[in-house]
């Protein structure tokens, strides 16, 4: 992720097309709203860094399938004089994107931006790949005068409209490269092409384009610039017409073209992008990093504006900590207008639902400008941090917490609710900018990590958090690669059964993208361990981690449901039950004997509670804070979490007899998790370790495993033997 | 040695998205011995490359070495040959069109079409709408504090439209104690002086004269009325124009003398308003398995009319009905009420009528009156008929039941009918608790006792609900056993049947609500009717939370 530097951020919007009213798919259940669909796939978008194109920082879903996305802008300035050098730069663009299997499908000047440096950056990219071709929204995307003639062709046709039922192809990556030369054109000639005439006439125009030989001059005798053109270089002219081919067979692809003569000579000025090497890989980080001679050198750059330095993802999130607000901003400029709804009420409906007497709301129609965000708000909000503040060292072991005893203001913080603290700009800056250092010194100062964790977790850097405090190491996308997941295994039924049940109301779990990476992972965890079976609540509980799923989770079951997955387990969960109810009793001696009277016993309830690690019953929001502590205890934490549930329910099931327990446990009233938290820490504390012994646990580790690689030896990763301490020096 | 994947069952799908099976060969050497991998693949290539490439060196075996040359070769196997299938296709769109297979003017003018219809820029500009721009100058008012003068303004043209209507009232009183006593007479006289034939008479005479009587008296009020709304929107217009400019606030001064005219103005006349004892319940409840949302429910025993109706003798309260109704109009919370009716669109008879009646009471300045309404209705209907009929035709496979069929031939018979479950909607600004009404149609089916979940009154529930979600209805009004007046077969049983079908649908439509627009929380309020007992009514206060789960109290004292 790159710093912000000067980028801006941008943000734009369109509207999803709609469904047809109660239309049900293959499987019997409603069909996926379109905005949702496009939700799961603009993620791979965020993924998608290169430094000639945008970067996609967020997307939200507003009211009535609006979608919102974000983009990052370089401030625009005006066009550049250096056809062959944008044409290098946008090729590159194109090229990556190719490579992730995208088209830019709308290629046009506004969506190249131009940086003061005269670098290119390409926007809106992902448009036509999160739009499923263009299938998931009502307009055409492209403009006119840009559009490839094989597009033009192929026809554009609308979703929704029954008498077409094919569909026209995806688009090649040639068709960029004909807007390209569209472009290219333009710049050349210093005027529009095909200005003032109606779009079909444009779009005839250019079909008839293939009934003559030298496009160009055609182009250029068209708009009385043939002089303009001839004086042209010899290589921009070669390539306007190698751009400008009519047949897609004989046109070049991005990366042909980039390798062309052409380029000869400018080619080497830009170097080959190399995606930096992130956390969990088997190459070293610090390859490429190399000091400069005098290392005063890294020192002499004034004081700026320390912010910028912070990547763009840290930058938006913080940016909507401050107030930000997507809607409310595009609503400012007039981008969003939504008429008053009983204005726009339909008057009659049939009994299947088909509404009749509905206008068609003009706020619907596509709206192409990006807005800049701005980010004064948030520059205001922390101008008081100090520049030392976004540079805390992490060598001083000496301090509890290195960074926030500068100021009174954030030991304070560190008191207030936690839901309080993950809304709080200032803290959250802090909390970043720590574990964004600390994590990339892992493993190194892995202990640092469980330290700083146990006050809280900055929800922008859960995932990775998580996978450093279940000791994840190595190249773990190689090893899922290298798992099989598409040969039909007996268990995808189940599988397929299960996903839709999973925390649907979240958007980004409910979209069809979302289904097909969940079971992917599911399958590679039943493949990798053929002595364990797929149990049904297992989905949920790895569900919570969309990063680095299958890692995560492989490091995760072994210590918390240690053969809980055994084909035959009802060994394994019968100790577990049994450690439990004696924590009750031993924690709530009255409860316990109350729900021994009326025949209460934990297997009526608990089961899914600690197969599923809690996820089944809570919402994700809440699941985060639960599993922030449960992943810092030890492998009998769940107990404690277990009982404290039970506290809160306590007066409740003191008051009501068997029926009515069971009743109060299938539909569970809501938990303040906070304070279950809170309480179960507390309980973990109390209890004496003898009490959650398991004779089916997870033998630990021995302490040497894990110290290869560091000789500070009080480093010990292995928690899991002294968890008590820590959690004491917590409460 | 030969490696070749097994190939899997090749599936053709319709259409053009047909795939073809490629054989992809990768060759290697492994010291001395040369190895020859073919993979048979679909195009075009929907899996992850690299999962394939993870299961290709599993199954196979291969050896390490290989890897990245293999996946390298995969990849661009796979993008040379995609690429190529895209060429061809697109190619062949461009010979169908050089060849005239396809018509230029036709392709060009459904690109434009698009364009035109869906991006602004394209776009012809908007015309400007009266209404819309009242509506914002009426909402930026409303929400200024100019509202209390808009409000008094109002409540002006209130007053003086009831005066006009008690005026009318008493005079077709007169009128009716007249000829009653004429009739009387005439009675008396039965057989003496009079015929039969001149009873007749004079009844048709009374009856000419009623309805002259009546139809002038409309017609006045109908001209009041447009009068009004067209003064009102003109201050509006005024007054917004001229708290824009401060310079000249001539509208603000003089409406602001007004309202010591109105201080017991209709005081003399006010009607009788009988106000029954108004029962009450409100629950609170959350709905969803893990995610969960708070709903308030309300259980109410009224009339249903009384949701519509201005209250007289709360003086104090009619101010604040109004504010908060007027508040909201053009906000993103509206209030909603459902009406039973038959299935003619008009305000001829029953409930349709009392309702139009209240309409009448006092003008709606922002929306047309409810005939008007009704009659765009009524063509809507017409159209919707013709569409429906056009596609029926199209698709003769749609209707297979023979229940359909009945359907359809009785809409050909009348199609300016309606059906059960279906609804219209009407919008009101003259109303003292509702915005939208819901005109949902239902048969005599209704007061039968054995109606299931698929009934279309249920159906159309739904559909209801759906609405809400799309326009921001967040309060709801629903009567609950889908009758607005009791009659002598709805017995205790029955009615505890149909509430808890109705409770128990109305909880499934909102718990997939939530799926509709991501879990805001909802006002539902089940209406009973007036007439049903006190007992009745405890007894389905008592049901409601059996089948709605009440959220537990918050305990602010922790208990320790």
């Amino acid at each position: 992720m790159f710093p912000l530097k000067d980028a801006h951020l941008g943000a734009h919007t369109f509207f999803a097309s709609a469904l047809p009213h109660d239309v049900c798919g293959s499987n019997g259940l409603p069909l996926t709203p379109n905005s949702i669909r496009i939700l799961g796939r603009f993620q791979i978008l965020k993924t998608v860094i290169h430094p000639r194109l945008c970067q996609y920082v967020d997307i939200s879903r507003g009211k009535h399938g609006k979608v919102e996305a974000e983009e990052c802008d370089p401030s625009l300035v005006g066009t550049h004089p250096l056809v062959l050098h944008i044409a290098y730069q946008v090729l590159e663009g194109l090229e990556y994107m190719n490579k992730h299997g995208m088209v830019h499908r709308a290629l046009g000047l506004r969506n190249i931006l131009l940086d003061r440096l005269g670098s290119v950056k390409l926007a809106k990219f992902g448009l036509y790949h999160m739009t499923d071709h263009g299938e998931d929204v009502d307009f055409p995307i492209g403009y006119p005068s840009y559009l490839a003639p094989e597009v033009i062709a192929q026809g554009f046709v609308h979703s929704n409209d029954p008498t077409y039922s094919e569909k026209p192809p995806p688009s090649s990556p040639k068709v960029d490269v004909w807007s390209l030369g569209m472009i290219l054109f333009e710049l050349c000639v210093g005027r529009r092409l095909l200005q003032n005439i109606e779009i079909s006439e444009k779009l005839k125009f250019i079909l008839t384009l293939g009934y003559i030989d030298d496009i160009v001059t055609v182009l250029a005798e068209e708009h009385g610039c043939l002089e303009l053109i001839k004086e042209l270089p010899g290589s921009v002219l070669n390539l306007l017409k190698k751009c400008l081919t009519f047949l897609p067979s004989k046109r070049l692809t991005p990366a042909e073209l980039l390798i062309d003569m052409l380029f000869v000579e400018i080619a080497p000025l830009y170097k080959p992008f190399q995606k930096p090497v992130g956390l969990f890989s088997s190459s070293l980080r610090c390859m490429d990093l190399n000091l400069p001679e005098d290392i005063g050198e890294l020192c002499k750059e004034e004081e700026e504006d320390c912010l910028t330095e912070r990547s763009i993802d840290e930058v938006y999130y913080l940016w909507c900590l401050a107030g930000g607000d997507l809607e409310k901003e595009l609503t400012n400029k007039g981008i969003i207008q939504s008429k008053p709804p009983v204005c726009t009420l339909p008057n009659f409906l049939l009994e299947d639902g088909e509404v009749f007497g509905q206008g068609r709301d003009r706020s619907f129609l596509l709206d192409d400008t990006t807005v800049t965000l701005s980010l004064c708000q948030l520059k205001n909000r922390l101008k008081d941090v100090s520049g030392e503040a976004y540079y805390p060292l992490l060598e001083d072991e000496q301090s509890n917490l290195p960074q926030s005893n500068n100021t009174n203001e954030l030991t304070a913080a560190v008191n207030l609710p936690l839901i309080i603290r993950e809304r709080d700009t200032e803290y959250q800056l802090h909390r970043i900018i720590l574990f964004d250092r600390l994590l990339k010194a892992y493993p190194f100062k892995k202990n640092q990590i469980w330290k700083e964790a146990r006050i809280d977790i900055p929800p922008l850097l859960r995932g990775l958090t998580w996978a450093a405090l279940l000791g994840i190491e190595g190249d773990i996308q190689a090893k899922y690669d290298a798992i099989d997941k598409d040969t039909p295994i007996p268990t995808d039924r189940q599988i397929e059964v299960d996903i839709p049940r999973c925390h649907q109301y979240d958007e980004l779990l409910s979209s069809p993208e979302g289904h097909v990476k969940f079971r992917r992972v599911l399958k590679a965890w039943v493949v990798s361990h053929p002595d364990l079976v797929y149990w049904q609540g297992e989905s949920i509980s790895i569900l919570i981690f969309a990063s680095l799923a299958y890692a995560c989770m492989s490091s995760f079951i072994p210590k918390y449901l240690y053969n809980f997955f055994l084909k035959d387990n009802s060994h394994v969960i019968q100790e577990y039950l049994t450690v439990f109810s004696q924590m009750i009793a031993f924690h709530d001696p009255e409860l316990s004997n109350h729900l021994n009277e009326i025949g209460f016993i934990p297997d009526l309830y608990a089961i899914p509670w600690f197969l599923t690690m809690f996820t089944h019953v809570f919402p994700l929001h809440k699941i985060f804070h639960l599993w922030d502590t449960l992943l810092l205890g030890n492998s009998s934490f769940p107990f404690c979490i277990g009982v404290a549930i039970l506290q809160q329910l306590r007066d409740r099931l003191l008051a009501n007899g068997f029926n009515e327990c069971i009743l109060l446990f299938s539909d569970l009233p809501e938990i303040d998790i906070e304070r279950c938290v809170r309480e179960s820490i507390n309980l973990f504390c109390w209890t004496p370790k003898s009490a959650t012994y398991r004779q089916h646990a997870q033998t630990p580790k021995p302490p040497s495993d894990n110290n290869g690689f560091n000789k500070s030896s009080y480093f010990s990763a292995d928690y899991q033997d002294l968890p008590k301490t820590d959690l004491v020096s917590y409460c | 040695m030969q490696v070749i994947e097994g190939s899997s069952s090749m599936k053709k799908t319709k259409g053009k998205s047909s795939t073809t099976e490629r054989e992809f060969v990768f060759e290697f050497k492994a010291g001395k011995q040369s190895c020859h991998l073919s993979v048979p693949l679909n195009f075009p290539v929907e899996e992850n490359i690299s999962d394939l490439h993870g299961r290709l060196m599993l199954l196979h075996n291969l050896p390490c070495f290989i890897e990245k040359d293999l996946k390298q070769s995969l990849e661009i196997f796979i993008e040379d040959q995609t690429n190529q299938d895209r060429d061809i296709d697109s190619e062949l769109a461009l010979q169908k069109i050089k060849m005239g297979q396809v018509d230029m003017d036709h392709l060009t003018k459904a690109w434009s079409k698009a364009y035109t219809e869906t991006t602004l820029e394209h776009a012809k500009p908007e015309e400007p709408n009266w209404d819309e721009d009242f509506a914002d100058v009426y909402h930026e008012l409303i929400h200024s504090p100019a509202s209390e003068t808009l409000l008094n303004l109002e409540h002006n043209y209130f007053v003086s439209i009831s005066e006009l209507i008690s005026e009318r009232d008493m005079e077709l009183k007169k009128l009716q104690e007249r000829q009653s006593h004429e009739m009387d007479e005439v009675m008396q006289g039965l057989g003496k002086t009079r015929s039969d034939h001149d009873v007749n008479t004079v009844a048709a005479k009374h009856f000419d004269s009623q309805q002259e009587l009546e139809n002038k008296w409309a017609s006045e009020l109908k001209q009041l009325t447009s009068i009004q709304k067209q003064e009102y929107q003109e201050w509006v217009m005024k007054l917004h124009q001229d708290l824009q400019n401060p310079n000249n606030s001539s509208v603000n001064e003089e409406i602001k003398v007004q309202p010591s005219q109105l201080r017991g103005s209709h005081e003399g006349n006010e009607r009788l308003y009988e106000e029954q004892r108004q029962l009450e319940e409100s629950f609170t409840i959350h709905l969803g398995a893990q995610l969960k949302t708070m709903h308030n429910l309300r259980l109410i025993r009224a009339d249903v009319l009384d949701f519509c109706k201005h209250k007289r003798n709360h003086r104090s309260g009619i101010k604040l009905h109004r504010l908060q109704t007027a508040l909201s109009l053009y906000s993103t919370s509206l209030c909603g009420l459902v009406l039973l009716v038959d299935n003619r669109i008009n305000s001829y008879s029953g409930i349709k009528r009392d309702f139009a009646t209240v309409c009448q009471e006092c003008t709606d300045f922002h929306f047309l009156p409810l005939e008007e309404q009704l009659k765009i209705i009524q063509q809507v209907v017409l159209y919707a008929r013709i569409q429906r009929n056009s596609k029926v035709k199209n698709h003769p496979d749609v209707l297979k039941n023979g229940s359909s069929e009945d359907k359809y031939k009785n809409i050909e018979r009348n199609p300016s009918n309606i059906f059960p479950g279906e609804f219209y909607i009407t919008r009101h600004s003259n109303l003292s608790e509702v915005h939208i009404v819901f005109h949902l149609c239902v048969d005599d089916n209704v007061r039968s006792g054995n109606i299931t979940a698929r009934d279309p009154a249920i159906m159309g529930l739904r559909n209801i609900l759906k609405v809400c979600c799309t326009h921001d209805i967040t309060t709801i009004t629903i009567p609950l056993l889908l009758v607005h007046d009791m009659s002598e077969e709805m017995t205790i049983p029955w009615c505890l049947k149909r509430a808890e079908l109705v409770f128990k649908c109305v909880k499934g439509f909102m718990m997939e609500m939530a799926s509709w627009d991501g879990g805001i929380s909802r006002t539902v309020q089940f209406l009973v009717p007036r007439s049903i007992s006190e007992e009745m009514f405890y007894q389905l206060s008592n049901m409601l939370p059996q089948i709605f789960r009440v959220s537990s109290t918050l305990t602010l004292t922790s208990k320790r």
